[in-house]
């Protein structure tokens, strides 16, 4: 758990601090998303877990203990750390980048190698094609799953992701998002992640921390709260006028109410049941009549119409 | 073909000089490649310093060579020596430029990394920075080496059995000048492209990955 404890920080000649009195508390496990807009303090807050930013004021404890009695560079070894720039170094192949903590902290050839290899299958690089490759020699979405592998190499409890998805296209985004969700379901990492994008927030989070000026917390809840209510009129601002359309891709098919089947009248739509209410509308949208059979291989869980999706969405 | 006769006719006298020209440069530039690296490591950490000893470095190579071989010969003496530290003079500005610049040049975010992740200001120096800057900092060091291999042949002025000599003796006399100025200047010039190339072969292959700068060099 990390825990924020009316940290401040002020930068000297700056009329108003980067981050004022931040309370919170990060519970272990989760994915918790600091999101905002631009110069909100969010990323100055992260830094301050590793150390990269001293607090003016307040604390920051991990599990208790307070980081700034622990020593800086043993305790930003112990937190995994990826960025928007990815900051791989050129000179080395992508295994040399992996094992840069491993080596830092002493761990024999053997070892590091086996790592370096693990963590290159875990973000989906066979390390046969790719162990020897110079950073200059991959794509924007394979240098940050290089910078993912980077940041878990010695296993850290926490991981901070400053924007990490950010300057990647569109599609690549998506899929670096989807398996950071398979793998946090494998390592169960306590995970800060900083982003603009609210509907990364959303999609990422378990919990999501909504930032105004100054690190002010506007909001701090899991995310389908966050949509469904909106605590302040910063926060209905920010999410803007489609939440409730987002919020749908937060509920599940199995989760809801569904309409009987009826035999007379078969939907000309299909949508599977591990999808969310979003797929749902989507399926109802293209449908000939407006509604859509929820099926789970070959049964029939119900139909779905655009009744079922108010009565579910509220 | 008269200069090839010549130098062939007179090499017990040249043999020594190629010598102890081959000395005084490689000494010189063994000595800036150390001095120069340090004063660049501490230029590219401050920005005052880094004014200060650019401003006296700069200065230094505005110096003409033959007043400062004379100069420094009143205190360390005639030959060798004063040689050896006006070109060591001379030597820093293109490294300790280089290596300032080699750093400074540096991907901010993967300094950020390396510091994310928990190296100290050594590591991210030794593991990170420098590899980085080496290719521009053998840049340096090649426009340092060929441009001292030249200046040393003034040093036969105070003394020094260099390949200035030959040079030197040629000045002021009516026969034979042309080749003996030459076997000066050929040996001279043959020695600064080996110089050139072999450091330009290390640089290439020190450049692996580091595209963005090795560009600049």
């Amino acid at each position: 758990m990390i825990t924020f404890d009316h940290v401040s920080k002020q930068y000297p000649g700056a009329e108003v601090g980067a981050v004022n009195d931040l309370t919170i508390e990060i519970p272990s496990g989760e994915i918790v998303i600091f999101v905002g807009p631009s110069g909100c303090g969010k990323t100055t807050s992260l830094k301050m877990i590793n150390r990269l930013i001293e607090p003016t004021s307040g604390t920051v404890a991990i599990d208790g203990s307070n980081t700034r009695d622990a020593n800086v560079n043993q305790l930003r070894r112990s937190i995994g750390y990826v960025i928007q720039q990815v900051g791989l170094f050129p000179h080395q192949t992508v295994a040399e980048n992996v094992a840069t903590v491993p080596r830092l902290t002493g761990w024999d050839h053997k070892r590091i190698a086996a790592r370096v290899n693990e963590l290159l299958d875990l973000v989906g690089l066979p390390p046969a094609q790719y162990a020897k490759r110079l950073p200059a020699e991959l794509s924007g979405g394979e240098r940050q799953r290089v910078g993912v592998a980077r940041a878990l190499a010695i296993d850290p409890n926490i991981l901070l992701m400053d924007e990490p998805f950010g300057a990647i296209d569109p599609i690549a985004r998506v899929r670096l998002q989807n398996e950071l969700l398979r793998l946090q379901k494998i390592v169960r990492k306590t995970i800060v992640f900083v982003t603009h994008d609210i509907d990364e927030a959303v999609k990422l989070g378990d919990r999501v921390a909504l930032m105004s000026q100054g690190g002010h917390v506007e909001q701090y809840s899991p995310p389908a709260e966050l949509l469904a209510r909106p605590a302040t009129p910063f926060v209905s601002s920010f999410l803007g006028d489609a939440r409730l359309v987002r919020r749908l891709a937060l509920i599940g098919l199995r989760s809801i109410a569904l309409s009987p089947t009826n035999g007379a009248r078969v939907p000309s739509t299909n949508v599977d049941a591990s999808g969310s209410l979003r797929d749902a509308l989507d399926a109802v949208l293209r449908s000939s009549d407006g509604r859509a059979q929820v099926v789970d291989g070959d049964r029939i869980l119900g139909v779905v119409d655009a009744d079922v999706i108010r009565a579910a969405s509220v | 073909m008269g200069t090839f006769r010549y130098i062939v006719d007179n090499w017990d006298t040249l043999g020594p000089q190629v010598a102890t020209h081959l000395l005084i440069v490689g000494i010189s530039v063994a000595v800036a490649a150390v001095a120069g690296l340090a004063f660049g490591i501490v230029s590219a950490r401050s920005e005052r310093i880094g004014t200060v000893v650019l401003a006296v470095t700069s200065t230094l190579i505005t110096i003409p060579s033959f007043a400062l071989f004379g100069l420094l010969s009143i205190w360390v003496g005639l030959a060798n020596p004063p040689v050896i530290i006006g070109l060591i003079l001379y030597a820093l500005l293109p490294v300790t430029r280089n290596t300032r610049a080699g750093i400074l040049a540096v991907d901010p975010a993967v300094v950020e990394a390396a510091r994310g992740m928990g190296m100290n200001r050594t590591q991210v120096l030794a593991r990170v920075e420098l590899p980085l800057a080496v290719p521009v900092i053998l840049a340096g060091l090649r426009q340092a080496t060929v441009m001292i291999v030249a200046i040393a042949t003034v040093g036969a002025t105070v003394g020094a059995n260099d390949l200035g000599q030959p040079i030197l003796s040629a000045i002021g006399r009516s026969g034979g000048t042309i080749d003996a100025v030459l076997a000066g200047i050929i040996p001279v010039a043959l020695i600064g492209i080996l110089a050139d190339t072999v450091l330009a072969g290390v640089q290439r292959s020190l450049s692996r990955g580091r595209v963005a700068v090795a560009a600049t060099a």
